[in-house]
């Protein structure tokens, strides 16, 4: 705290406000969520062209940073540095050391996978990649959707299998965490935790950022205690959606819990089944069909060759050959 | 002109000069003559047959005399009928006769010719795809007197692949570099030349590139060039920032004063050492540079590396964001050098006078506010010579590269009074959007002949510059005279010593005048540059 006092006002810098939020970045999100339940007065900056960055979110005041792959995370630096403490009544409760490393596992690499892998490119290039030129925002995609696979796991021949026992893990944690919840306003006590700042983090970007066909979404909204706690905290600690435009390079964010005007949209509006999902089912069926095509156009292609080989040539013998002629002809 | 001469002995040329270029008979009087001469020179010829060899050499001799002597008095008229091509086994046709063909349809005399002759062969070596080049001027045909033809015989280098090696020392850069570079010369018989390079610098900057040249390409008259380069800087100790650039150039107008090249660079700006202040913090990350840089340049000094005679310039102007993608990277830069020499009539003394400007403007939404890209900056410091570089106000001796200027705090965390950092400046180098540097230079000969004869020789010197802020809002405070009396200033004196290899100069500088965090050092100093 000695450091915030000396160094002035704590900024924040994330990844661009969208989808109604201050920011969709599973990183970000949570640290304004922390920052907001210490009720620390604090300012956004958006640093929207290094999407790629694992410094990013950091707080900073004057020459005080804390970066987000120092010391086990942004939190875990603010903690550790004095500067604010939310969960030194938790820390020593083996269930919420548990609950915390499966929402810190289970959830985050279902949410990665949706991002990345799951979902079209849209949701991911909208949260990471829209302040960037071309090309370069299409190919940080592609370098960073190779870059959750791999950590991920996922190849062509398990893709189907690591999906599966992706969204088994989270659900198993979404019913853990249903569980611990119950109708209490936080996971563990009458106070928010860091666990309460990560999972808001995640349920938000779940529930607006991805797609109606997520099956991870789906999933979330089979647990209305869930759903119903995350409304509450948004409502009180995101305030007004509109005021989350891109574009504005930092925002001064009050922790005045009455400044929200407005609340965002309803999540009870939302379906808990997914729209029809064609794409599992037809999985088989279409890898039949492309195996079928390749083996059409391979077919196609040697019998082209065959054609040349056999057919091919006879336009050599019209082909004349003229003598080198090494001098150009200046008659006038 | 010793190539056609040459030839010209060995070969006794026979040419009709009486028909004019259009067919009419403008001189019948000299036709008639000139008809006897060529039958008195044939029945010379006939007559010469039999006879013996001294006898033989004497009469060449003879005839070449009257030949000299005709060259000297009068323009024989003589025009080219036919320009014939030999040797080029992969070189096409078209690349050869591009350098040489305008400059022979127009002569109309045998001088002309010879001149013409001249011409290309400097312009056949300078494509630098041929071990040799001569032009030898034939008789035409008999049917169409006056006219001659020309034979070019080219050989075609043997080993298109060379290669070289040097260190040098470039404008802005922290130190010297060591260059390799391959070339492959005329791979598709377009006089192609292929090269690819790679660049060390003591201060771990890196580059690796390819390009290809042309001499010409389709209508355009002058040489273009294709590169793709990667360029990985290391700033950490000086501004706390590495700069990777993956870039394409294409060089679109390249003559002996003009220069167009567009540019579309990739750039990534990181932090590994996580000690960044707020201003390069903000910086990180990815950008999209897509720029046009013309650059007028004359020089009209006697010597690049010596002058003590005449002016040279330089004007560049570089317009970036010329994509439609409004995301891009937007600014207009402009740099301008201006150098004098002055003849001091003893010990082959000279006055060097330079002064050297740049000034950067961010374009598009918000630029008033928005501060200027930082690896786009001027900054100022280092070694590079005065006298010979014309890169903008980038070198100011005795200051350490990036030695002056804005600056700005690092982060500060629990371990920075650790050892690892002593060596490293706790302050960041931001650099300047407006640049002024000037110097005076008094070079001449050391009283040794043995220094003479080597081209060693001495300099006393002052030089001054300044860099301030301007975008990002600083320019409502920026007022002209606290910008000249903030300028920081050195005096000094040295020895140059040219070598085949590099120009290496030792100076001592003391630093007249700096501020806080300047990072300038009285002492001795070397650098080292291209020897041209």
């Amino acid at each position: 705290m000695e450091q915030l006092r000396e160094g002035g006002k704590l900024i924040l810098v994330t990844t661009k406000p969208c989808f109604g939020l201050p920011t969709a970045c599973p990183n970000c999100l949570p640290v304004f969520f922390y920052l907001k339940f210490a009720r620390l007065p604090f300012d956004l900056y958006f640093h929207s062209t290094f999407p790629d960055s694992d410094q990013i979110p950091y707080v900073e005041s004057g020459s005080y940073v804390a970066y987000n792959n120092e010391k086990g995370g942004v939190i875990e630096c603010l903690k550790e540095d004095g500067i604010v403490n939310l969960d030194s009544d938790f820390n020593t409760i083996p269930e919420w050391i548990s609950l915390k490393a499966m929402v810190s596992s289970a959830l985050a690499d279902a949410l990665m996978h949706e991002l990345w892998i799951a979902s079209d490119r849209k949701c991911a290039q909208t949260i990471y990649h829209s302040d960037l030129p071309w090309p370069i925002g299409p190919i940080l995609y592609l370098k960073q959707a190779r870059a959750a696979k791999q950590q991920l796991g996922i190849t062509k021949e398990n893709a189907n299998r690591k999906e599966a026992e992706i969204y088994k893990k989270a659900d198993l944690a979404y019913a853990a965490l249903s569980t611990r919840l119950g109708e209490d306003s936080f996971l563990f006590g009458d106070r928010p935790s860091s666990l309460d700042a990560l999972f808001l983090g995640h349920v938000l970007i779940t529930l607006q950022a991805l797609p109606d066909t997520s099956v991870l979404k789906s999933k979330l909204l089979n647990y209305n205690n869930l759903v119903k706690y995350t409304e509450k905290l948004s409502a009180e600690l995101v305030g007004d959606v509109s005021a989350w435009s891109s574009g504005s390079p930092a925002v001064s964010s009050s922790t005045n819990p009455s400044s929200s005007t407005s609340k965002p949209a309803g999540f009870s509006n939302w379906c808990s089944k997914p729209k029809t999902k064609p794409k599992k089912e037809r999985t088989e069926e279409e890898k039949k069909f492309r195996r079928r095509a390749k083996y059409f156009l391979a077919a196609q292609f040697i019998s082209v060759l065959v054609f040349l080989s056999l057919f091919g040539g006879s336009d050599t013998a019209d082909v004349e050959f003229e003598e080198e002629d090494d001098g150009i002809d200046y008659n006038e | 002109m010793a190539a056609p001469s040459e030839e010209l002995q060995d070969k006794q040329p026979t040419w009709n000069t009486s028909i004019p270029r259009n067919g009419e008979e403008d001189e019948p009087e000299v036709e008639e003559d000139d008809r006897h001469e060529e039958e008195e020179e044939e029945d010379d010829e006939e007559e010469d047959e039999p006879q013996t060899p001294e006898s033989k050499l004497r009469s060449d001799g003879e005839k070449m005399a009257k030949l000299a002597n005709r060259l000297r008095s009068e323009p024989v008229t003589l025009r080219v009928h036919d320009v014939i091509i030999k040797g080029n086994t992969k070189t096409k046709d078209s690349v050869i006769e591009a350098e040489i063909i305008d400059e022979l349809k127009r002569a109309s005399t045998l001088q002309e010719i010879f001149q013409a002759a001249g011409i290309g062969t400097v312009r056949l070596r300078q494509l630098d795809i041929f071990d040799s080049v001569s032009f030898m001027v034939d008789a035409g045909p008999k049917e169409l007197p006056g006219t001659a033809n020309v034979l070019v015989e080219i050989v075609e280098t043997k080993n298109p692949l060379t290669g070289e090696i040097g260190m040098y020392t470039k404008p802005g850069a922290r130190s010297w570099s060591l260059e390799g570079a391959l070339k492959l010369k005329n791979l598709f018989g377009y006089a192609d030349i292929w090269d690819g390079s790679v660049s060390y610098g003591w201060d771990q900057t890196t580059e690796v590139s390819a390009g290809v040249s042309l001499p010409r390409l389709s209508r355009l008259l002058t040489p273009v060039f294709a590169r793709a380069s990667l360029l990985s800087q290391d700033w950490l100790k000086l501004s706390s920032y590495k700069e990777q650039a993956l870039g394409i150039a294409l060089g679109l107008l390249s003559t002996k004063n003009h220069e167009l090249v567009y540019n579309m660079t990739w750039r990534t700006l990181t932090d590994p050492s996580q000690m960044a202040g707020m201003s390069v913090r903000r910086q990180l990350g990815h950008s999209l540079l897509s720029s046009l840089k013309y650059t007028f340049k004359v020089d009209q000094r006697d010597s690049p590396l010596r002058p003590t005679r005449g002016y040279a310039f330089s004007f560049t102007t570089l317009l970036a964001g010329l994509n439609p993608d409004t995301r891009s990277a937007r600014f207009l830069r402009q740099e301008c050098d201006v150098r004098f020499a002055f003849p001091l009539g003893f010990y082959r003394a000279a006055l060097n006078l330079g002064i050297s400007g740049g000034v950067i403007f961010p374009c598009g939404r918000g630029y008033l506010d928005r501060p200027s890209s930082i690896p786009d900056r001027f900054f100022m410091g280092g070694n590079t010579s005065l006298v010979c570089s014309l890169a903008g106000p980038s070198s100011l001796l005795g200051f350490q590269s990036r030695g002056l200027g804005p600056t700005e705090p690092r982060r500060q965390t629990r371990d920075t009074s650790d050892s690892d950092s002593v060596t490293a400046s706790e302050r960041d180098a931001l650099g300047g959007d407006l640049a002024v540097s000037a110097f005076a230079d008094l070079s001449f000969d050391l009283p040794l002949r043995v220094f003479q004869e080597a081209g060693i020789h001495g300099h006393v010197f002052a030089c001054a510059g300044n860099l301030v802020k301007l975008t990002g809002n600083e320019w409502q405070t920026f007022s002209p005279k606290n910008f000249l009396q903030s300028f920081r200033s050195t005096v000094g004196c040295g020895v140059i010593v040219p070598t085949k290899l590099f120009r290496m100069e030792v100076n001592y500088c003391h630093i007249v005048k700096q501020f806080e965090h300047d990072h300038g050092k009285t002492g001795v100093q070397f650098s080292f540059s291209t020897p041209l």
